[in-house]
């Protein structure tokens, strides 16, 4: 996938840029309005990670410019107003998604492959890994042919995990993610663990190689290697 | 004690003390005047006598007239002088209806003893000497005075009348203005946007302290705004350290070979951090309330909000052997469903994370509380410090402003939030 990253903060965009940056993925960055403005003119892109306040305009204007041009570009809106309003012009102005800092890197990757698998949907909305299918729309997961039941908290974490193959995944980024940050009881991990116990039981007694692995205390990572 | 009563009470004070003391030298210059009155007639009286004595030579008839007796006795010449004298005036008994009302005066053996003024003089009729001693009653003059006195004391007691009541009518007007300002004054609130009015009054006093309260007001609403937009304004340029510290540490765990400290070390770096995202993120929501910035406002019934919150609570629950009971009644609110997530959310929260393993909740909903009550320790929180902000238990993990929240929601949406305790139970309610 191709993505733009716009964000005036050198810190934050080199970290976006390190943790997209893999085989497959094409990241370009830019670091002002005028910037910003000339690349998404030049090229499309499957998302732009786009922040609102950047030096020498505001991100909304660029927004703006993708819509009057008929752009399909995925657009993610990174922006540290977390207000109701702000939030609501975003995404009438026909942004996909408004993600507030600060935020997981797990989770603005979860976010952007959400995205980027809404704008090329074609009509099959099933992801594929390995011997696992999830068909997005039915929320039904399978290995191989067989089906497995999962909750609801469950399949949002294979999702989650799947979208961060390969990556660690911090538990304050899972508990934020299946709890938000409205309940502040995710310091209590020991839902995380339970969760993904009972997820990987499930998977592995369909049949489905172990792809979830404990790293160093600090996460998990979700791997085929 | 009320100005009025004070202002009142000196007021009486010095008026009754001035008017005393007008009275005194009222009653002592009519009773001078009166007496030179009196000595004149005495002295013409007198003339009278040695008129007589000139023509007939000899002493005139001792008679007694209604209020005057002059008495002749010889007596050796030279030895009397001429003078005035407060006396005594003998009354013979002889007419007992005329005496009736004089009987006060002081009586012994039927007659009576009324105050005088005499003059004593003296005649030589041939070669005889007579000293003359007339003495004039002063009833009359007493009975002048004391009508004049008796006028006097009930024109000073009228016009203290007149001065208590015109007193408080007129007062309880000229400061009408003044308890206007002090209603405003106490309606008064920093964070609404309500200014003092300008007051309508003549009076230069109130209209100056119109002014000292208007500008003061608006003062200390604009540096109590300079606060919050401080507050706002730091938190939310403290947004983007933190989201750079997150990032850079999920870049840093994506590298190998960390050893058991290290991965200690980054759980409690991410710990932090989390703290201080959700610090940041109520206090910028605080600010937003308190500023009645989140709109949004919709019919919601708050029933199925309680029921939603239990079911996201619900694993927390089971985790912490919790007994939940709930009793829910319909009821419609206006407000955004967004603080009413919010509020639900620190009241469960908290009801959680201060209760001890298999202890009770209990949510009632009624058509005018919502009521949480939950188990813990057996101590009364101070119910008014724990809505202050950062008031938090020391094993706490919350923010320390999920209750300030808490009530300034409800405030906005004109609820109450009161906290009580009665063992076991610590009840958060929320009154409609």
């Amino acid at each position: 996938m191709k993505l733009l990253i716009i964000e005036d903060e050198k810190g934050l965009r080199e970290s976006i840029e390190e943790y997209f940056t893999e085989a497959g993925n094409i990241c370009e960055t830019a670091s002002s309005y005028s910037e910003a403005m000339a690349k998404v003119n030049l090229y499309r892109y499957d998302c732009i990670l786009l922040d609102i306040t950047l030096p020498g305009g505001s991100g909304i204007e660029i927004l703006k410019n993708l819509k009057e041009n008929n752009y399909t570009d995925g657009v993610l809106i990174i922006s540290a107003k977390n207000s109701l309003d702000e939030r609501l012009e975003g995404l009438d102005l026909g942004a996909d998604d408004y993600l507030v800092k600060p935020f997981h890197l797990s989770e603005l990757r979860a976010r952007v492959s959400a995205i980027i698998r809404r704008k090329t949907f074609d009509g099959n909305n099933l992801l594929v890994f390995k011997e696992l299918t999830i068909d997005l729309l039915a929320k039904a997961v399978k290995v191989n042919s067989q089906v497995v039941k999962l909750t609801r908290k469950e399949y949002a974490l294979l999702l989650y995990f799947i979208a961060n193959k390969g990556k660690v995944v911090s538990k304050n980024a899972i508990a934020e993610h299946l709890w938000g940050d409205g309940i502040d009881m995710a310091n209590n991990f020991d839902f995380i663990y339970s969760h993904i116990k009972n997820l990987r039981k499930k998977l592995m007694e369909a049949g489905s190689n172990d792809y979830i692995q404990a790293a160093y205390g600090m996460g998990y990572k979700f791997t085929d290697e | 004690m009320k100005l009025l009563t004070r202002y009142n009470r000196v007021n009486l004070v010095t008026t009754i003390v001035v008017m005393l003391i007008t009275g005194i030298i009222y009653y002592m210059a009519i009773n001078l005047i009166l007496t030179n009155k009196i000595d004149k007639d005495l002295a013409v009286e007198e003339n009278e006598v040695f008129e007589y004595v000139k023509i007939n030579h000899q002493l005139p008839q001792v008679f007694e007239s209604k209020d005057l007796q002059i008495t002749f006795t010889s007596a050796q010449p030279g030895s009397v002088a001429r003078s005035f004298i407060n006396t005594v005036y003998r009354r013979g008994d002889e007419n007992e209806e005329e005496h009736e009302g004089r009987r006060r005066r002081g009586h012994h053996h039927g007659d009576e003893y009324e105050s005088g003024r005499g003059l004593i003089s003296s005649v030589t009729v041939g070669d005889r000497y007579y000293k003359i001693q007339i003495v004039e009653s002063k009833v009359e003059t007493e009975d002048l005075v004391k009508i004049i006195f008796g006028i006097t004391l009930a024109v000073i007691l009228l016009l203290l009348l007149v001065l208590f009541v015109t007193n408080r009518l007129i007062l309880n007007r000229l400061w009408q203005p003044f308890h206007n300002l002090m209603k405003e004054v106490r309606l008064f609130n920093i964070a609404d946007n309500k200014d003092i009015p300008d007051l309508k009054t003549s009076v230069d006093e109130f209209k100056e302290l119109n002014q000292a309260i208007i500008s003061m007001s608006s003062r200390v609403k604009s540096d109590y705004k300079d606060l919050k937009t401080f507050t706002e304004n730091a938190s939310h340029e403290l947004l983007t350290p933190i989201a750079v510290i997150n990032s850079k540490l999920d870049t840093l765990i994506q590298t190998d070979n960390f050893s058991e400290q290290q991965s200690k070390l980054l759980n409690d770096l991410y710990s932090a951090v989390s703290k201080l995202t959700r610090l940041n993120q109520s206090l910028l929501l605080l600010v937003k309330i308190e500023n009645q910035l989140v709109g949004g406002d919709q019919l919601l019934n708050l029933r199925s909000s309680v029921e939603e919150i239990i079911v996201q609570f619900d694993e927390i629950f089971q985790d912490k052997e919790l007994k939940v009971s709930s009793d829910l009644a319909d009821k419609e609110i206006h407000a955004s469903p967004y603080l009413i997530d919010i509020l639900l959310n620190n009241l469960l929260s908290n009801a959680i994370r201060h209760n001890y393993k298999g202890g009770i909740i209990n949510i009632k909903l009624t058509n005018e509380y919502l009521l949480i009550q939950n188990t813990g320790d057996d101590d009364t929180l101070q119910s008014e410090q724990i809505f202050t902000r950062f008031h938090k238990s020391s094993d706490s993990e919350g923010s320390g402003l999920g209750l300030t929240i808490s009530r300034q929601i409800c405030e906005n949406l004109n609820f109450k939030l009161e906290y009580s305790f009665k063992p076991p139970y610590h009840t958060f309610i929320v009154e409609f």
